[in-house]
């Protein structure tokens, strides 16, 4: 069961989302994300979670065409960032990503982290690099990266590269950090050092994360949302849906009857 | 189980599972009828029979537990898998412990049949007590394997009816013991067999409460009659 | 939901197995194709490599008199053995250099609005086709812009001006579509990367997308202006002199404002127009000299796109994609 005084930091309401040809790929979503905790979107390919997680940084919004109706709510400012007058560039600010292949820009490390800063004209020698250390740090590749900042970013193995994503979408101090299938393309041990990493960054921030991986979802998360079909078809805490979901459909995608 | 996993060889390992915890069942019912029988008919034969054939039950929890094991470690199965998977492994601890009790009934039919069969008339309270108890032990293996949660009220009544049944015995006994203190070693001998009929009931009754956790997600252990009944 | 069930046949192995003789005689027959093949194309490269080698050996042997120092810095004249080049790769210089400025940055910023700014509709598709299709049109035919446009209309002359501005608008269309294909070489990855930590849209294009193009654009620029080098036909038609035995003025001199701009506006004659001179003079000691400036300039070109090679590669070092 879920406490009611569990403090949400933000939720969406009736989110529906249209791709720029017309399909609506979101329906009547509601669902909360509670603060720092981390929330799971499981479903079969073409669900919708991924749709869902990206209009969290209004990332739909770099293609013509696709329209939101429905609203996503901060809190504690009650700002509804899917509104027209609001910037997106600014909920990007608040809100980062950590996408699915690992993307570091062709830079050295120490520009990959700093780079969020300085497009926010911080330009400060030393204050550039104490944030770079905490992001680092906070990504657990700090020891690793320490005397080889001005080192390509490309030179990192593939789980490094993934964490160096995390230290970028970290400098920024995001109050929520969205998880777009982290480790679908790391090996297990990578994918075990990530998934550690979330569970300590919940402790600053709220997270989100869309996974293909069942059981990465029951490890690591807090509460677990399943979709299908653009529809949110059960929402609980994880222990619960993995016990006694109280959908069939649920019950069949997690056993592996379908999907 | 409803529908099918998408791996077949999931869903046949879970039945293989399923299959052999309804055999365990079925040869734990026979070992209490056959323990009764030998008792009340003093066959030697049969009494050694049922003590021999513990070991096959033994040796099936064994190798369910194995089964189970290996499914939980390949499979990661959730949810009502999960449940069931569960809730096998602790019905086959019921089973075995009652295993333990008909071999127990057996060795007193092997010792009572060396001496004097003088309480031979007493055996009918035992008897009734046996057949509701391999009646409970009967209703909760269908249950389970039928998946149907709704048998464990009906169940829970007839444990009472055992419990009641052995009050009766006991005081039985306890009369005839003050009658003819000749007969108190044997009388204590019965007791126990009472005793050991008594706690089958008793397993047969968690196996019916497994079931329900199994099918509904709900665990349904020690919780009054009268709550499960509002539920 | 159903899923269905994988049907196999029969092993394959046992289908290879069952007729091995036979597979194997196909396998022979398909791996002779790819021998023939590879005999076919390298027949192509070699007949194609040896022409241009014979074609440019000939030059050097024709012009190896003339390879010195002197023929660098000595002006025109009537005598062939005096006959120099300066006026003409200076000119060559110069009209590169206008070229280049004018080309590059309208180029640039024409491919980095089309791929970035410009709504993808219809008409951005027409404007597409039409840039590729500007490649193709003759030089001859922008010559004749240009001395309609240019020389006459504007009244620029027959300058370096004129010479560059024509050149930069032939090699234009290589500039843009090389600065287009490099900006679309940039995964998607990397931007949504670049917009999700909080960049504005000038802020991805000026950190990363121009960033890390540069090796693109930068090749084509190179092989355009390796192209505009040996193209006669619209400066001809814009009329540079073919005989000049004066430099145009320097562009820095030693009075204020040091900088000048005098030299644009000069007459001038560029390398393939001396040498096409050259061609056309009845005495042979003058055809050694068109043979040497031939050879001139397959070397300065052959150079050209060396660096550019060297540069790309120097350049896209730090890129994985």
């Amino acid at each position: 069961m879920i406490n009611p005084t569990t403090p949400i930091k933000a939720e969406s309401k009736d989110l529906n989302f249209f791709y720029s040809n017309g399909m609506q790929a979101l329906k009547s979503v509601s669902m909360p994300l509670y603060e720092n905790k981390i929330t799971a979107l499981i479903g079969p390919s073409g669900c919708g979670k991924s749709t869902f997680l990206r209009c969290f940084n209004r990332m739909h919004d770099l293609y013509p065409g696709n329209k939101y109706q429905g609203q996503i709510v901060m809190h504690p400012d009650n700002t509804n960032i899917l509104e027209n007058g609001v910037d997106p560039i600014e909920v990007r600010m608040r809100i980062s990503m950590v996408f699915q292949k690992p993307n570091p820009f062709p830079k050295s490390i120490y520009e990959n982290v700093a780079y969020g800063l300085r497009v926010r004209g911080v330009s400060n020698k030393r204050m550039l690099d104490d944030k770079v250390e905490e992001a680092l740090k906070g990504a657990a590749l700090w020891n690793e990266a320490k005397d080889r900042l001005q080192d390509l970013a490309f030179n990192l193995s593939g789980g490094q590269q993934q964490r160096l994503c995390i230290a970028r979408a970290l400098a920024t101090d995001p109050e929520i950090m969205l998880f777009d299938e982290p480790t679908s393309a790391l090996d297990p041990i990578a994918t075990a050092n990530i998934e550690e990493l979330m569970s300590e960054l919940k402790q600053k921030l709220t997270i989100l994360v869309v996974t293909h991986n069942m059981q990465q979802a029951a490890r690591v998360s807090d509460y677990t949302a399943y979709m299908y079909l653009g529809e949110l078809m059960e929402y609980d805490e994880t222990t619960t849906i993995f016990t006694r979901p109280s959908r069939k459909e649920t019950e069949d995608y997690i056993t592996g009857k379908f999907g | 189980m409803q529908s099918e996993h998408i791996f077949k060889q999931y869903d046949a390992e879970l039945e293989a599972v399923r299959a052999k915890v309804l055999e365990m069942g079925a040869l734990v019912e026979l070992q209490i009828v056959d323990a009764l029988e030998s008792l009340v008919s003093g066959n030697t034969k049969l009494a050694k029979k049922v003590v021999n054939r513990d070991h096959e039950v033994n040796a099936l929890e064994v190798q369910i537990d194995e089964d189970a094991s290996h499914i939980i470690a390949r499979r990661q199965p959730t949810a009502g898998d999960l449940r069931m998977v569960l809730m096998m492994i602790k019905t086959i601890t019921d089973l075995e412990r009652i295993g333990d009790e008909a071999a127990k009934v057996a060795r007193f039919a092997l010792k009572t049949s060396e001496t004097d069969r003088l309480l031979a008339p007493r055996f009918v309270e035992i008897k009734a007590m046996a057949a509701t108890a391999r009646d409970m032990l009967h209703r909760a293996l269908d249950a389970f394997a039928r998946s149907d949660a709704t048998k464990v009220i009906e169940i829970a009544h007839m444990d009472e009816e055992v419990d009641e049944q052995f009050q009766v015995a006991i005081r039985q006994l306890i009369t005839f013991m003050l009658e003819d203190p000749r007969t108190i070693s044997m009388s204590l001998e019965v007791l126990f067999v009472a005793k050991a009929i008594e706690r089958i009931g008793d397993h047969a009754k968690n196996i019916s409460e497994y079931v329900v956790y199994m099918v509904k997600g709900k665990d349904v252990r020690h919780i009054s009659l009268e709550d499960n009944l509002l539920e | 939901m159903t899923t269905e069930t994988p049907v196999l046949q029969a092993p394959a192995t046992a289908s290879v197995l069952k007729n091995l003789d036979a597979v194997r005689a196909m396998i022979k027959r398909h791996k002779l194709n790819d021998y023939i093949f590879s005999v076919i194309g390298l027949l192509a490269l070699v007949m194609a490599l040896l022409t241009l080698l014979v074609l440019f050996s000939d030059l050097v042997m024709d012009g190896y008199a003339r390879f010195n120092l002197e023929f660098l810095s000595e002006f025109p004249s009537r005598r062939a053995a005096k006959a120099g080049l300066l006026s003409a790769w200076v000119g060559s210089a110069l009209v590169m250099l206008v070229t280049f400025l004018t080309a590059v940055p309208m180029g640039v910023a024409a491919g980095l609005y089309l791929e970035e700014y410009a709504p993808k509709n219809w008409f951005s598709d027409l404007i597409e086709i039409n840039v590729t299709n500007l490649a193709g049109v003759p030089s001859i035919v922008y010559g004749l812009l240009a001395l309609g446009l240019f020389v006459y209309i504007l009244g620029l002359g027959q300058s370096i001006l004129t010479a560059g501005l024509t050149l930069g608008l032939l090699i234009l269309p290589i500039v843009i579509v090389s600065t287009r294909e490099s900006i679309r070489a940039i995964p998607v990855a990397i931007r949504e990367a670049a917009y999700a930590v909080g960049a504005t849209k000038w802020q991805v294009v000026y950190d990363h997308v121009l960033k890390y193009s540069q090796g693109g654009i930068l090749t084509g620029v190179i092989i355009g202006m390796a192209r505009a080098l040996g193209e006669t036909a619209p400066i001809i038609t814009i009329g540079a002199l073919t005989f000049i035995a004066f430099l145009p003025p320097s562009p820095v001199t030693d009075v204020a404002p040091f900088i000048n701009f005098e030299w644009l506006s000069s007459g001038f004659t560029v390398l393939p127009i001396q040498m096409f001179n050259w061609l056309s003079r009845p005495d042979h000691a003058f055809h050694i000299n068109a043979a040497a400036t031939g050879a001139l300039i397959i070397i300065v070109t052959l150079l050209m796109n060396g660096t550019a090679i060297y540069l790309r590669y120097k350049i896209r070092k730090n890129i994985k994609w």
